[in-house]
């Protein structure tokens, strides 16, 4: 307590320079992450190469540091989900807290080992590893808790009375193609989105909408097709487990039954028949592409969804804001994994605060 | 098939050849069933086993029309209950004889073929005016004209349009039935008969000598659940039954036909395995691959359903299945959906967002 606003900005700005001293003496932990996370070589060192957030403006860290509050204690329960996220989920931590535990994934736990390790190399002593870390036993402060759903129900459910648990769970990115843009650049710019992490992040994006009719978005498949083949072969995607594989099976099953599927080596893309619900296709490369006359009929189209949209990526941002949930990151596309560091990833915990 | 099984004479027609000339028409009559076909390199002119006709995903009933037949001669179209993200499978019929025919015929053997007469059948659901739409609510009025006496709707249907379970309604049809000495017949979900239990507490509501109860479905977050064997027996105390004439039963929108726990009638039966009638079989298929597993393996459900003579004759579920027993007279036993993917990530699984149940 007692820290002032620069102080926690330069605690976490202490925490960027950790994650840039991990970067530079990657080769150890790369192959590590490929085994943990069962990613590629290349998309590992894609994602620390383009998506761990080192560079943020005071303007941003001041955001991060003013929705991150101020709590004598915060324990940080961690995921084996998109690995860089530690970095973000460490950053919040420590604006909150000058006492800051974390509990890393057991199945991925190399880069936020590596992470605290650093900071404390730095110099930062208020962050601590706990790979034991019951949340039974926390007294006071926050949880942030990240994971699956029932992961941040248990988590709830096992914290005692007066410890706030602020959860971050599953989500998914959405892509709207307007009607001016140009859809071969879009397309470019969301295989960029969905390569990254095999799309196994909250931001990423599983279903495009496409202003326009049926043709514009099997133009928008088509090239996104296209475009998924070429980086397949530049960032190959990771090991799919079999459970996905079924998953894909069964996706691009019903794609096909119902209207078109285009399957690459690496991915798959279904084409929505004419007034058909929205279906959700499984990670690890997979895209819903789905024609709307409108950005009304796109919102409508969404809304069943809506709960789960944690990022909107769109070559027009502003018609994108017309029809995404208040709480979804807006961004444009090719952007949607590399959101600001301003504060959780996920808005939807912000109705909970 | 049917008229056959009823009489207890062999099936006019072997069940493979039926299964592939109704792939055979699906193909020429659903362009989107001809592609899933070429797709896997299945030629439907000349495939010959049933475990070769490849099945439908349940997923496609949410996203397209799946029927041989337009839209105009539609006379009935069941859906899937409502999910968290209102996406709704449709079976669409254009005739509901057959439909009707099998599933009295074969709820009969595992459920009435002991009734010298017809019977009180009460269903712990709403009237079918209600539900339209509900292959299940449709079941049970077959049931109740086939097996049960004649009676008031308001006292057969004990829940309203609202979900108010009448259980003065209830009470009156069973002391009226013990004073006859007549067994009953009673329907319901797995959620409404967990609503009865809640309702009646530490009660118990005997009913008449040889009674049975049928009970279906999942829960879908419209009550507490409850284990299934745990319910078994709250439902054997609460109505005075032995745990064997609790009797299980396993259907879906997207097929036509029903599968039930034999218990009631066969004293050998284990609880928990289900009976195939003679025009659908429960396959235990690999997920990955949709090979066939080998026998006492868990699989995913594939279903051949001769009775989905107009929609799909092969459909693809999500649920996890175990063939036991017997290869040619066992069952099967119903394992719950497929456990979610831990590796994905916070990537959000479908099953998080999308719900099925049985509407």
């Amino acid at each position: 307590m007692g820290r002032t606003a620069a102080d926690r900005i330069a605690d976490v700005r202490r925490l960027l320079q950790a994650a840039s001293a991990v970067l530079e003496q990657r080769e150890e932990l790369v192959p590590i992450i490929v085994e943990s996370t069962g990613l590629s070589t290349e998309g590992v060192e894609l994602a620390l190469g383009r998506h761990v957030e080192l560079e943020a403006t005071d303007e941003e860290l001041s955001r991060l540091v003013t929705c991150a509050g101020d709590v004598s204690r915060v324990a940080v329960v961690l995921s084996a989900n998109v690995f860089v996220g530690a970095l973000r989920a460490l950053a919040l931590a420590r604006a909150a807290s000058d006492d800051v535990v974390v509990r890393p994934s057991r199945r991925d736990p190399a880069f936020a080992r590596a992470l605290v390790s650093a900071a404390n190399a730095l110099g930062d002593t208020h962050l601590h590893i706990d790979e034991a870390l019951d949340v039974a036993v926390v007294e006071a402060g926050e949880i942030h808790v990240y994971g699956r759903d029932e992961t941040i129900a248990d988590v709830r459910a096992r914290a005692r009375e007066g410890v706030r648990v602020l959860g971050h769970g599953s989500g998914m990115g959405v892509a709207l193609v307007s009607a001016a843009a140009d859809v071969s650049r879009a397309a470019q710019a969301l295989a960029d989105d969905v390569v990254v992490f095999d799309q196994r992040g909250c931001l990423s994006p599983r279903v495009a909408l496409v202003i326009g009719d049926e043709a514009r978005a099997a133009a928008l498949a088509d090239a996104l097709h296209a475009e998924l083949d070429r980086l397949g072969a530049s960032v190959p995607r990771g090991e799919v487990p079999a459970d996905e594989r079924a998953a894909s099976g069964r996706y691009v099953a019903t794609m096909t039954y119902a209207c078109r599927v285009l399957v690459g080596g690496q991915h798959a893309i279904g084409i929505a028949p004419p007034g058909a619900p929205l279906v959700l296709p499984p990670p690890y490369r997979h895209v819903h592409v789905a024609a709307c006359a409108s950005l009304a009929d796109a919102a409508k189209l969404l809304a069943p969804l809506a709960k789960a949209v944690v990022s909107v990526g769109s070559d027009d941002v502003e018609a994108a804001r017309t029809m995404a949930p208040p709480w979804a990151r807006l961004s444009a596309l090719g952007r949607m994994q590399r959101p600001p560091l301003d504060g959780p990833v996920d808005g939807r915990e912000a109705k909970h605060r | 098939m049917v008229a056959a099984f009823v009489a207890g004479a062999p099936s006019p027609e072997p069940f493979d050849a039926l299964a592939c000339d109704l792939a055979r028409y699906q193909a020429g009559r659903i362009e989107g069933y001809a592609r899933l076909c070429r797709a896997r390199g299945v030629d439907v002119e000349t495939v010959a086993n049933a475990a070769d006709v490849p099945p439908v995903p349940t997923d496609a009933f949410k996203m397209t029309r799946v029927a041989t037949f337009p839209p105009e001669e539609t006379h009935v179209t069941f859906r899937t209950s409502g999910t968290t993200v209102g996406t709704r499978g449709e079976h669409a019929m254009r005739d509901v004889t057959t439909y009707d025919a099998a599933a009295v015929a074969f709820g009969r053997r595992w459920l009435a073929r002991d009734f010298a007469a017809p019977a009180p059948v009460v269903v712990l659901g709403p009237p079918p005016s209600h539900s339209a739409d509900s292959s299940l609510v449709h079941m049970c009025e077959a049931f109740v004209r086939a097996f049960g006496a004649p009676a008031p709707a308001e006292s057969t249907y004990l829940v309203d349009g609202d979900g108010v379970l009448d259980l003065a309604a209830f009470d009156e049809r069973v002391a009226r039935a013990l004073a006859r000495a007549e067994p009953m017949l009673v329907l319901g979900t797995s959620f409404a008969f967990v609503h009865f239990v809640d309702a009646v507490g530490k009660a118990s509501f005997d009913l008449p000598h040889g009674s049975r109860v049928m009970q279906t479905g999942g829960y879908k977050g419209r009550s507490r659940e409850v284990p299934p064997a745990v319910l078994r027996a709250d439902l054997a105390r609460v109505f005075a039954l032995g745990e064997r004439a609790i009797v299980g039963e396993y259907g879906m929108t997207e097929l036509s036909s029903q599968f039930y726990e034999r218990t009631l009638f066969d004293e050998t039966a284990p609880l928990g395995v289900y009976a195939e009638p003679p025009w659908a079989r429960v396959v235990p298929v690999d997920p990955d691959t949709l090979a066939a597993v080998p026998h006492g393996s868990i699989g995913i459900a594939k279903i051949i359903d001769l009775m989905n003579v107009d929609s799909a004759v092969a459909v693809l579920t999500q649920d996890q299945v175990r063939r036991v027993g017997p290869e040619d007279s066992g069952g099967f036993e119903l394992l719950g959906r497929a456990p979610g993917a831990p590796a994905r990530g916070c990537s959000i699984a479908i099953d998080e967002l999308l719900g099925r149940t049985r509407g």
